[in-house]
């Protein structure tokens, strides 16, 4: 025992002795890089050679948070060769905005309150400097007015606005004879990232007239727009994009073009997966549109197109398209599902419930319309046929017809077999209450009479977000429901919301004070979830929302 | 002879102004442009105040704070005199009146810091407030006449609050209460008026006889916002300052401009501010309070008396809170009171950083103080950690900068 003791405090000893060998020996390489790097940066011809150099010697620095140092290194290098003026003033205020940021990760209040103001004026000076003694022909100049506004922006100080007009006038002016276009790009990703869209968007749209106008290939264009979407900036993509597809409008035939739109439209369409625009997917399927002819929409395509559109929230223009998928291809697998929503669409979204109706009906009355390859199946419905039935018990118990209730509620257990238990429980749930002459369930009634009834036209959804995700699930995976009222402020005043759930709401019964909730659903099917917010002095709004499980 | 009239007048001048009344000690001045300021002993006096309710980590808000060996009041009260802080604003006094005193006086002659002593009104009474009912009303009186006899004479006071939240109960959402004749009304806009006018009458009577044994300090009313202020313009017209709870996020909004219309007194914010803890990051963060609290007092500035760009009817604020309290997640978990809960509690949107956490409950009410307790001791307490916010506001009341003159520079970044 005391030999393993000794053994372990020989290796204790030597362990330290190879760390504080290795800390020294990687501190001497970083400072023999340091003097390489001084040495070069002497050396440099032009400001454009010393940049590289100048951000490889910030980021040794930064990275031991020598900032102090760092600027105290700039100050001698500038004494030593002062045409880098320019980027030593450029490079001492980005290091100390880098502090001060430092200060505040590592809450060194301390340093922060008594040294703040002093590194904020030494920003705003060397700043200054810096864009005196360039032009906006240079890449410092911009990057020395982008940094002047990213520091009042955080400042929120009334020179803000100026200091951004001013970095949009010079990346103006510089865009007309650079060639080096990365600063432009780099100062509306930083307008981007700081809720400047509008304004990113113009740098971008500069930014990508200036690729257009170099010797760029189409397929080059194509690969730089991919590269922004993989990086998750979709607003660069999208511009990208839209200079791409005009340019191969002029040169490709429809039978070349349609293709390549079709590959961005299932970039963009909505999927629970990856990042998407729904909106601007439908902006590329209406050119497939235009360009090409409606043979090009196969089944597929005006199924992803109507999906699209339902999860935009764009509903009359959604059922439409189902309504067009259903007629080209009555075989399609996804006609159910399209018939459930146009039913869905029609009586709770535009309130009518005639023509909702008839959908549903359609359904009850095809018992089945699984394709052909699953005939083998044919005694067993179709979830939505299911549903349908459901729907329909319910609006004709709603309006009072409660024999006609219980045939829709009595056909559905019937062909539900034992399947489908989830609606079958909600339709016994109904059948009881019709028994028993008792009313609708509350909250699906409130959300009845609010979706269908005269009085509640005022409520159209629009104060009431309601987001599922996934929207395309699997049997017993989670899925997490949100939902976001819009109410006016009321200060420490807390408004006690009442939130109605109902529908096909999964394995859990939320409480009314559930602004949200994650379930899962064990049948396959389009589930309805229907929601209703009431305020003390009434309700707020109510929306749907679908989500498909297989 | 001529010498002699002259004489005679001289005399009586004089006589006529050392023998008019002298200004209450603490008093409010309404200037010449309507503006509002708060005298003390003849000085303009602009609250810089914190909410004062140090409850160790482990306890609750049954501890008795008041009695600790230890004086916690004494290391604070170092602490925010470093700060700036010129007020506490205490909710209830306690029943031990020799310890009241000694807290009262060891702030205000070792820190210079002054006390604003409040009242619930019996707020908290079981079952509920019933505000109707003469009794009631007689034993709430008398709890708070005796505690303007105890400490009227206290040199550290500054004013009277009455009241906190009470106004939220006139809609019966909280600490419902009501009379048979209430009761009666179908109308819910009626009832709600019906309490409000018999709540303020109230506060009104008691402030009438506050005022009867001590002229020399004013009388707050604690509201919630602005709810039943419009009422409270009718029935309480002897209320010198309103004393507003607001937690409107960056901005508290027109109300400066919506008191001076609806109900012209001077305003105290008595309670404001943010929480350290994004609830929708999971994680501390120091400068989202620091960023709402600077905008916060920023406001408070710009409606003090005298700023052309404000309402000139803000006398300051106490701002929620000087320390964490750890308690107040479950306050009947004996356990939790040990733990800094991140479970918020309650949602409001103007606090929009974090906003978008589960269920858009975003405030994290174990996370307001602008000082930190450590687990560890320090003098037989709670080591005090100040948050960035402690600085910021520093910084802000060394020098304030308003947004009307422009901001050469601010204190700190935004978040």
């Amino acid at each position: 025992m005391k030999n393993l003791k000794l053994k372990f405090l020989i290796f204790v000893i030597f362990y330290t002795l190879y760390a504080i060998r290795y800390t020294l020996f990687a501190f001497a390489q970083d400072a023999n890089k340091l003097v390489a790097l001084s040495k070069q940066i002497i050396e440099a011809k032009s400001n454009d050679e010393a940049n590289p150099i100048f951000k490889e010697l910030t980021e040794l620095y930064i990275k031991e948070n020598k900032y102090n140092d760092f600027v105290d290194f700039l100050g001698s290098l500038a004494k030593q060769k002062n045409t880098l003026e320019a980027a030593v003033n450029y490079y001492i205020a980005y290091s100390r905005y880098l502090q001060l940021k430092y200060l505040e990760e590592v809450q060194n209040w301390d340093e922060y309150f008594s040294q703040g103001n002093n590194y904020r004026d030494q920003i705003t000076a060397s700043l200054q400097k810096a864009i005196d003694s360039t032009t906006a022909k240079d890449a410092l100049h911009i990057n020395s007015r982008l940094l002047l506004w990213q520091f009042h922006k955080g400042q929120q100080d009334v020179f803000s606005e100026q200091a951004l007009s001013d970095l949009l006038n010079s990346v103006l002016e510089y865009s007309k004879e650079a060639k080096e276009v990365k600063p432009i790009k780099e100062a509306a990703d930083k307008l981007l990232v700081y809720g400047e869209k509008g304004k990113s968007k113009e740098l971008y749209k500069i930014y990508v007239s200036k690729i257009v106008t170099s010797d760029i290939k189409d397929v080059e264009l194509n690969t730089i727009a991919l590269g922004s979407y993989n990086e998750g900036n979709l607003d660069l993509a999208e511009e990208i994009y839209d200079v791409y597809i005009e340019r191969i409008q002029k040169s490709l035939a429809k039978e070349k073009l349609t293709p390549l739109l079709i590959d961005i439209a299932k970039l963009f369409y909505y999927n629970d997966e990856r990042p998407s625009d729904a909106l601007y997917a439908e902006k590329i399927f209406k050119k497939i549109e235009e360009v090409g002819t409606k043979e090009a929409f196969d089944e597929e395509l005006i199924y992803l197109r109507a999906f699209n559109l339902e999860k935009a929230k764009e509903y009359p223009k959604a059922k439409d398209i189902y309504l067009d998928l259903v007629q080209r291809y009555p075989q399609t697998p996804h006609r159910g599902e399209a018939d459930f929503k146009e039913g869905i669409i029609y009586t709770y979204i535009l309130r009518d419930i005639k023509t909702g109706k008839s959908y549903f009906e359609k359904l009850a009355l095809s018992a089945n319309l699984e394709p052909v390859e699953e005939s083998a199946q044919k005694e067993t419905p179709s979830p939505q046929v299911i549903s349908s039935l459901y729907q329909l018990g319910l609006l004709s118990q709603w309006e009072g017809d409660l024999v006609k209730a219980k045939e829709y509620y009595d056909k559905l257990v019937e062909e539900a077999k034992d399947g489908f238990a989830e609606t079958v429980t909600k339709a016994l749930e109904r059948l009881k209450e019709i028994q028993e002459a008792k009313p609708l369930e509350y909250n699906l009634k409130t959300f009845l009479d609010v979706s269908l009834k005269d009085e509640y036209t005022t409520l159209d959804t629009s104060k009431l977000d309601l987001r599922a995700r996934p929207y395309k699930t699997k049997r017993d995976a989670e899925v997490s429901i949100n939902s976001t009222p819009y109410i006016a402020q009321s200060g420490c005043l807390q408004v006690e919301l009442q939130y109605l759930w109902s529908g096909h709401l999964g394995k859990v019964l939320p409480s009314s004070d559930a602004p949200s909730l994650n379930t899962t659903y064990m049948y396959p099917g389009t589930k309805e979830i229907n929601l209703v917010v009431v305020s003390p002095t009434g309700v707020i709004d109510r929306n749907i929302d679908l989500v498909d499980v297989y | 002879m001529k010498k002699f009239y002259f004489g005679l007048i001289i005399f009586f001048v004089f006589l006529t102004i050392t023998g008019a009344a002298p200004k209450p000690k603490v008093h409010i001045k309404k200037l010449k442009n309507g503006h509002y300021q708060l005298m003390v002993e003849n000085k303009p006096y602009i609250v810089k105040g914190v909410c004062y309710n140090p409850i160790p980590i482990g306890s609750n808000h049954e501890y008795d704070w008041w009695s600790d060996q230890n004086k916690p009041w004494i290391a604070d009260g170092k602490l925010m005199q470093e700060m700036g802080v010129n007020t506490i604003r205490l909710y209830q006094c306690h029943e031990n009146t020799e310890e009241v005193k000694q807290v009262i006086r060891d702030f205000y002659e070792l820190y210079g810091i002054r006390s604003i002593l409040g009242h619930w009104v019996g707020f908290w009474e079981y079952p509920c407030p019933f505000y109707g009912d003469k009794d009631f009303q007689g034993k709430i009186k008398k709890e708070i006449l005796e505690m303007v006899n105890l400490y009227k004479d206290e040199p550290g006071v500054l004013f009277w609050t009455l009241g906190n939240e009470n106004n939220y109960s006139f809609s019966g959402r909280v600490n419902a209460w009501s009379t048979d004749e209430i009761d009666k009304d179908p109308d819910p806009q009626k009832r709600i008026f019906m309490r409000a006018k018999i709540y303020y009458s109230f506060i009104n009577d008691l402030a009438k006889e506050i005022k009867k044994i001590d002229p020399n300090h004013p009388v707050a009313l604690g509201n919630g916002e602005l709810v039943g202020l419009d009422i409270a313009n009718q029935f309480s017209p002897d209320i010198d300052i309103v004393a507003s709870i607001i937690y409107r996020g960056k901005t508290f909004g027109n109300i400066f401009k919506s008191i001076k219309a609806t109900f012209d007194k001077p305003v105290v914010l008595s309670e404001f501010g943010a929480d350290s803890y994004d609830a929708y990051k999971n994680l501390e963060d120091q400068n989202m309070q620091a960023f709402f609290l600077e905008s916060q007092w920023r406001q408070i500035y710009e409606n003090l008396a005298n700023n052309p760009e404000g309402a000139g009817n803000c006398l300051g604020g106490t701002l929620f809170e000087w320390t964490d309290e750890w308690w107040k997640h479950n306050e009947y978990d004996p356990q939790g009171w040990k733990v800094h809960d991140i479970e918020s509690n309650w949602s409001n949107g103007s606090y929009y950083f974090d906003i978008k956490a589960k269920g858009n409950k975003n405030m994290n009410e174990e996370w307001f103080g602008i000082v930190a307790l450590s687990e560890e001791l320090e003098n037989g307490i709670n080591k005090r950690i100040p948050r960035k916010s402690f600085y910021v506001i520093r910084e802000f009341w060394k020098n304030p900068q308003l947004k009307a003159q422009g901001t050469r520079h601010k204190a700190q970044d935004k978040k």
